[in-house]
């Protein structure tokens, strides 16, 4: 497991430092000029001259790169224009918000989706298991902003029930982590569903029911832990893909996370912000990869079989 | 063991939302409170506050303009067409030729500290704008500032300069520590409100400042909150969530005024609607092509579809809320003029027009426009840009037709007509020296009159050569609950509080 743990921590610091090579390289590829854009348009050229001097700017790009480099190493992501204060600041300040709404709507998803697919799983092709697949399928494929707009015009406007916008309280909280979790639950409706009705099949389960064991027992003793690896892998990539949809959700209930600021961010040409926050969400999925492999590994037995090779 | 796991994760997922969420909560329930009893005003713009550092990259964002202006002092407020009121100066002078001006300060004046406000702020804060080299130091090159008794300012032009009024009142003044690490995170100032909290980009949670020279305000709170995205705006006034908002789109105002609790009102902006000509472009460089193509599309008809609420169509290049207004003889809609003149200036029909705006509210006028164009065989493609791109592009003159809504900051047309039409500026390939002579005149006295009638002979030389097309003047719209009184909307999109109270809902 320990070597396992290692590989991929190796392999999660090579990817970093891609997505930060990769993050430098795009936004100085990006046509626009910070500059201008900070001092707007009717900066002289002396002060535009000034203030891409003050931000390392006039530095041949390999220069900006290993300054850059250098200063990811001590975390320092330099200062924010926009904000005025250090990036990372900035950053950690909307990321509590923006790991609150992921984490519930990954919770809600992760325990509806497990329900919904061990129901319809169990006896495929009864009608429990034609309405969650048609429900799951229909619910994957309406846009979230969508539902996002409908949960606000039912439940803020006329039941007035939850807040329309903002992070004030937990109120705040309910309607975007539902709107994010709908379609992630659906999709782990459909991958638990198909990983149950897969292990239903297998002969350990026909045993475990010859042994005179109940269904309930068969179900959360064997099929599900045999069930749980792909719904774990699947959950462990779709929840970065998660993060990216939190930037939509966060703009239609303006909530206050990363994800509208990195889109400000990336508009006014904040270098330093833009690098901060996407390194940060990097680290994150990579993390949360690194955390899917090792419930796997523990899951199953040939993956720890296979890093010890 | 598995229930236990869920449980533990819920519980340190509780407890961090409680941690992220609590802090920036907004106070609950209007009325009441331990201030001035006037309740608590939730107010969300359309343009969060990032930052509340008035001197700095974002001194001339309208988050930070609307936050500054309840947190700290402007030495004059603008209140219309060449018309200033005093806040920290109580009076002001300039000499002739405008390139000197003299400002007393109001004496008893304190920070929320409670300590005094006094010229040597003035001039450290001013001082702090031209060294930062943010936007707002753009409008003041050359400037000197000194402070030759303790209630004096002087502030001295490079080149006369007769809008230096309205340019200084989006100047701030702040104590002279405000240099100093940190500052702007709870910062001190002299307005009528002072800062409890601040969430960059979320939220800001304002209370009265006892100290404040003209009186405290009434309200317990002033909360602004960030809610960027326009439809979720509108729904948060008409939960109640939000009590003042401004700028919204027309068929929002259409809605909001179906709600009986919710008052709308538009007010005459600075704004106007501008389309620029490159005249540099080989097919632009006449007036005459410049004039038939203004000539072809039917303005009167765009506004009253797109903009019914809040435009009217523009008859000069700045708007009549601005000093220097001009108005000029409309231009009639007639394609088949327009057609001929085209004709009979050779107009080479197979140039594509490269026509560049960058915000997607404008993405409809620009069709329409472009259809109109089209009615006479002139061919326009709409080039919707990324707001870095496009400014890149149009001082690089790479385009043909430009879209911009332009103000007049300070409500003078010495920072639209004397800044964007020189030769120098070399914003729209045009240059034309007699009207070059005319707003440097017009810049270099301090007498009002013949201020104004340069700038008329300026706004002619502009609209007969046609510059650009001027479609519209834009209003400025702002809605707020019943539960609202004493809030008066201004016209530059940055209202102020100080007089507003709320009671229950």
């Amino acid at each position: 497991m320990t070597r396992l743990v290692g590989r991929r921590l190796l392999i999660g610091l090579v990817t970093i430092w891609g997505v930060v090579s990769a993050v430098f390289v795009v936004i100085r590829l990006a046509p626009g000029d910070q500059a201008t854009v900070a001092l707007g348009p009717d900066a002289t050229q002396e002060q535009l001259t000034a203030l891409r001097h003050a931000l390392g700017l006039d530095q041949p790009v390999l220069v900006q790169y290993l300054d850059y480099l250098g200063d990811v190493l001590t975390l320092d992501f330099g200062e924010s224009y926009r904000y005025g204060r250090p990036a990372m600041d900035v950053v950690f300040g909307r990321f509590p918000a923006t790991v609150t709404l992921t984490v519930t709507a990954a919770l809600i998803a992760i325990c509806c989706g497990l329900v919904l697919g061990v129901l319809a799983g169990r006896r495929p092709g009864s009608l429990v298991d034609r309405a969650v697949s048609t429900v799951a399928l229909g619910l994957q494929a309406i846009p979230p902003f969508w539902v996002g707009i409908m949960f606000i015009l039912v439940f803020a406007l006329q039941l007035r029930l939850f807040p329309s916008a903002g992070g004030g309280t937990l109120g705040h909280l309910v309607l975007p982590a539902v709107t994010l979790a709908i379609p992630f639950t659906a999709l782990v409706a459909r991958i638990t569903r198909g990983a149950v009705a897969e292990t239903m099949t297998e002969s350990f389960v026909r045993t475990a029911r010859s042994k005179g064991l109940t269904e309930t027992q068969v179900l959360g003793g064997h099929v599900l832990k045999n069930s749980l690896i792909p719904v774990v892998t699947v959950v462990g990539l779709q929840l970065g893909t998660l993060v990216g949809g939190a930037v939509v959700i966060e703009t239609v209930f303006a909530w206050p996370g990363l994800g509208s600021m990195l889109v400000n961010a990336v508009e006014n040409r904040d270098f330093a912000l833009v690098q901060a926050a996407t390194v940060l969400i990097a680290v994150c999925v990579i993390v949360l990869n690194l955390a899917a492999d090792v419930v796997n590994a523990r899951l199953d037995p040939r993956i720890r079989l296979e890093a010890r090779r | 063991m598995r229930v236990r796991l869920v449980a533990a994760a819920l519980a340190v997922l509780m407890a961090a939302s409680a941690c992220s969420l609590g802090d920036s909560s907004s106070p609950s329930g209007d009325g009441g409170g331990d201030g001035g009893g006037g309740g608590v005003l939730d107010v969300a713009g359309p343009i969060p506050i990032e930052n509340l550092d008035p001197h700095g990259a974002a001194s001339m964002d309208a988050g930070t303009q609307v936050a500054s202006r309840a947190i700290f002092s402007q030495l004059v407020i603008s209140t219309g067409p060449g018309e200033f009121t005093g806040e920290l100066a109580e009076k002001w002078t300039s000499n002739e030729d405008a390139s000197e001006w003299t400002i007393t300060l109001r004496q008893g004046v304190k920070y929320s500290d409670g300590s005094a406000v006094t010229a040597k702020d003035v001039v450290a804060s001013f001082e702090r704008v031209l060294a930062e080299a943010g936007p707002l130091a753009g409008n003041f090159e050359g400037y000197t500032v000194a402070a030759p008794a303790e209630d004096t300012v002087v502030f001295t032009a490079g080149a006369p300069d007769a809008a230096f009024l309205g340019k200084i009142s989006s100047f701030f003044v702040t104590p002279a520590t405000a240099g100093e690490d940190g500052f702007f995170d709870k910062p001190v100032g002299s307005g009528p409100f002072t800062v409890e909290s601040f969430e960059p980009g979320q939220d800001l949670k304002l209370v009265p400042n006892p100290e404040y020279w003209d009186g405290a305000p009434t309200l317990d709170a002033l909360v602004f909150r960030s809610i960027p995205e326009v439809s979720a705006r509108m729904t948060a006034l008409r939960t109640g969530e939000v009590d003042v908002t401004w700028t919204m789109p027309d068929d929002q105002i259409t809605q909001l005024e179906a709600d009986e609790a919710i008052t709308v009102e538009t007010v005459p902006g600075p704004g106007v609607f501008t389309m620029w000509f490159n005249s540099s472009t080989p097919s632009l460089t006449t007036p005459e092509v410049r004039r038939a193509l203004r000539q072809a599309v039917d303005f009167d008809a765009i506004v009253k579809s797109l903009y019914p609420k809040t435009g009217t169509v523009a008859d000069a290049p700045v708007s009549p809320a601005v000093f220097g207004y001009a108005a000029q003889e409309p231009v009639e809609h007639d394609p088949a003029a327009a057609k001929a003149a085209l004709d009979a200036a050779g107009f080479d029909y197979d140039t594509v027009l490269r026509f560049q705006f960058s915000q997607p509210n404008f993405r409809e006028f620009v069709q329409a426009v472009v259809s109109d164009l089209a009615e006479i065989g002139v061919r326009a493609e709409p080039l919707e840009k990324e707001q870095a791109v496009f400014l890149e592009d149009l001082l690089a003159l790479k385009w043909d037709l430009n879209f911009q809504q332009l103000g007049s900051q300070g409500f003078d047309a010495a920072t639209n007509l004397g800044r964007l039409y020189p030769c120098a500026a070399k914003r729209t390939g045009y240059c034309n020296p007699k009207l070059d002579e005319l707003v440097a005149a017009a810049g270099a006295t301090s007498d009002t009159a013949e201020r104004e009638d340069l700038y008329a002979q300026a706004t002619e030389i502009i609209w007969d050569d046609a510059v650009g097309m001027y479609a519209m003047f834009v209003e400025q719209p702002y809605a707020w609950r019943d539960t609202v009184q004493g809030f008066e909307p201004s016209a530059e999109a940055t209202p102020y509080f100080t007089k507003v109270t709320v009671s229950g809902d």
